[in-house]
């Protein structure tokens, strides 16, 4: 009976003991080394010991001869990575698609930027490069010099289905709906969609090539323009990892101002998802209300870091401003406003009955399968699937901020949508308790800019769900290797399952109650 | 016949917005040009989803290798007169991108751009004031009102590299002098 308070380790030791090497407190609660082909025995011991077993993200690595890969899964109380490592000449290696549904496009990223098969994988083929990406160029290989990459012609051919009943229909990558190109390929049979095919990657800039050639300081404002929407929190991510290599302790009343600032940017992130919401599904009116709201949240982050979108708060050892005493005031006043704005907007989603037709049993995801599909944030919470890092594993001050976790069962759009409502509610808490428990004493302590060798992961909860970001340094003052794994990617495969079987005009609002991010997504 | 049509376009510009591989920063800032506290709708500017009945195309961030047809089509598929405004650093330059293996460069390397607001990203009011200068620059003041001396037409700075500008007719003449000084502003 799988049980959530199961001591993970343990249960691998006692089942795997000679055949793996495990070691605690690294990367996690622990990595666990694997030889060949034992990571799907490893994956399926933790699937057996655990209900809400899933994967966050596989790493690939060049260790030079060998090329390194680590899988990244989440259990309900721990943390683990398994490595494994395959010839460069012939990268090859067992995929884990048929245990773990939620690693297909894992699996697809490393097998695009790094070259390696993943024998038995349903759906090879390119997903974050284009497809007239010039054959055997793996970009994150370190032979490779991003000068010298030059596409192949492109074609670019939509062929009909063969039966003749069937329509595809190409959203994107120019389209009113989506403001970011990305292109879905939505097979419709009458009204009904019997398939959907993603092709994301228009916005892959190679981003994760472009930190190794760049210090560690100056990486915390690249990979804070990885996505516009939630800047912060990917550049709280950074600096944490960075810190944990570092082995430095950040001062706590920088933990507070961290959090203040991660809070006002999941704020206004939630609000403008709510406004969008409406706009998808023709509510244009919801949408102008909830911007106009926005505004002042806006407002706020100027007020607190000088910068209206980029709050380029976050540095290695702290944050780069102090609150000014004379500000609290006006901070307090702008939230007490927006709370008492929200009665309206529940009133809306409540009671107003075009809102609901288009938003109540739509694309409903059941838990089981959030948990199969590794799906993470509001989307995972709407499901009943209750993770939520600042509670599993407390970073910065949210150990001590007393806050609750939102959870709704339903699984629908609404439900998604109605989990960022009473976020936006807690986040105002816990902004206001953050203020009020300001510790005095410095905000930032004096890091070194060369970074020891190691590495690290690290978790956080960005406002679309969970965001990793491992780092790996070689002792100098620019990393080996970053890995980013953004809430969206994660998230995709929940609208590839709930959007099969319901109508085609359901697909903007169950699209958008993901809150789809794709510059995050294609980094 | 002309002063009409400009009259018309300077009233009622229809812009489309296109996302070259933009992080996002710039797209939420245009959107928010359109709601409540900032209402770009009042001078007439509305966003137009279809390229082929658009004036102005608004590209927002560093031009992915993936994208760059699709940014050419898009251009293509709108009709004479057209213009093309860069908004960010990315869409000018490249910005921080520059040089990323999957980054073909600023705008101006797939097709000419008339004005460029920089900023990461622009505040709303820059964006706003950019589109307006341009629009002002399409009907300029009579000669006899301008100080003599102080506008000088020299050609954009990436004009002669752009293939795709060759073959063009926007008049930009009238346009550039404009176009640095909303540089300017919108550096602040």
């Amino acid at each position: 009976m799988p049980n959530s308070n199961v001591n993970i380790i343990s249960v691998i030791e006692s089942k795997l003991k000679d055949k793996v090497q495990i070691q605690p407190g690294q990367l996690g609660t622990a990595a666990i080394a694997t030889t060949n082909g034992l990571h799907r025995e490893v994956i399926q011991t933790l699937l057996d010991a655990d209900e809400k077993t899933a994967i966050t993200s596989i790493t690939g690595l060049d260790l030079g001869a060998n090329l390194g890969l680590l899988y990244h899964i989440r259990t309900s109380n721990a943390f683990v990575t398994i490595r494994a490592e395959v010839p460069r000449e012939s990268p090859k290696i067992q995929t884990i698609t048929d245990i773990m549904p939620g690693a297909v496009f894992h699996e697809l990223e490393v097998a695009d930027l790094f070259g390696i098969v993943f024998e038995g994988h349903p759906s090879p083929g390119h997903f974050v490069l284009s497809d007239n990406w010039p054959e055997g160029v793996y970009p994150l290989r370190k032979d490779v010099n991003p000068y010298d990459v030059k596409l192949n012609p492109s074609k670019d051919v939509i062929t009909q289905p063969s039966d003749g009943k069937q329509v595809k229909i190409v959203l994107g990558p120019q389209h009113p709906a989506l403001l970011e190109p990305e292109k879905f390929v939505v097979t419709v049979d009458g009204e009904t969609v019997t398939r959907v095919d993603p092709r994301v990657g228009y916005v892959h800039r190679g981003i994760e090539k472009a930190t190794e050639s760049r210090t560690f300081l100056q990486d915390v404002y690249l990979v804070e323009r990885i996505c516009g929407i939630c800047n912060s929190i990917h550049a709280c991510s950074f600096v944490e990892t960075v810190e944990k290599i570092l082995k430095i302790e950040v001062p706590q009343r920088a933990k507070y101002l961290r959090v203040i600032a991660l809070e006002l940017n999941r704020l206004h992130s939630h609000l403008l998802t709510l406004g969008h919401a409406g706009l998808e599904i023709g509510y244009e009116t919801l949408f102008q209300y909830f911007w106009r709201d926005r505004e002042p949240i806006m407002d706020l982050i100027e007020l607190t870091s000088g910068n209206r979108v980029y709050s380029s708060l976050m540095t290695v050892g702290g944050v780069r401003r102090d609150i000014k005493e004379e500000d609290i005031p006006k901070i307090k006043a702008t939230l007490t406003d927006l709370r008492k704005k929200l009665p309206f907007y529940r009133q809306v989603y409540e009671d107003e009955p075009s809102l609901k037709m288009r938003m109540k049993n739509v694309g409903v995801l059941k838990r089981e399968d959030a948990i199969k599909l590794s799906v993470v944030g509001p989307v995972a919470r709407g499901s009943g699937y209750d993770i939520d890092v600042r509670k599993d594993e407390p970073y910065e001050a949210y150990g001590e901020i007393p806050f609750k976790e939102i959870v709704y069962t339903q699984g629908d759009t609404w439900a998604r949508m109605n989990v960022r409502m009473d976020e936006v509610e807690e986040s105002i808490n816990i902004i206001e308790y953050a203020i009020d428990n300001l510790p005095p004493g410095p905000f930032r302590v004096k890091a070194p800019r060369v970074v020891p060798a190691g590495e690290a992961v690290n978790r956080v909860e960005a406002p679309r769900g969970e965001l990793f970001y491992y780092v790996k340094s070689n002792g100098t003052a620019m990393p080996e290797r970053v890995k980013v794994r953004t809430p969206t990617y994660a998230n995709i495969p929940a609208f590839l399952k709930t959007a099969i079987g319901e109508s085609i005009a359901d697909v903007p609002s169950n699209f958008v109650s993901l809150d789809p991010c794709f510059s995050c997504t294609d980094r | 016949m002309t002063n009409t049509v400009t009259w018309a376009r300077v009233k009622s510009p229809w812009v489309l917005h296109f996302n070259s591989g933009a992080c996002n920063g710039c797209d939420i800032e245009i959107v928010a040009l359109l709601t409540p506290k900032y209402d770009v709708e009042r001078f007439g500017v509305k966003l137009e989803p279809s390229p082929r009945h658009a004036d102005v195309l608004l590209v927002t961030g560093a031009v992915t290798k993936q994208c760059e047809e699709r940014l050419k089509r898009v251009y293509d598929q709108m009709p004479q007169p057209k213009f093309v405004v860069a908004i960010g650093a990315c869409a000018c330059s490249g910005g921080v991108f520059a040089g990323c293996y999957n980054v073909a460069g600023g705008v101006d390397k797939v097709i000419p751009v008339t004005a460029y607001i920089p900023g990461c990203p622009p505040r709303p009011e820059a964006i706003m004031d950019g589109v307006v200068k341009l629009l002002n620059a399409l009907n300029p003041p009579k000669p006899k009102k301008q100080p003599k001396g102080e506008k000088k037409a020299e050609p954009l700075k990436n004009e002669a590299e752009s293939e795709a500008s060759k073959a063009e007719t926007v008049p930009v003449p009238e346009v550039k002098p404009v176009v640095e000084e909303a540089k300017v502003v919108a550096k602040q």
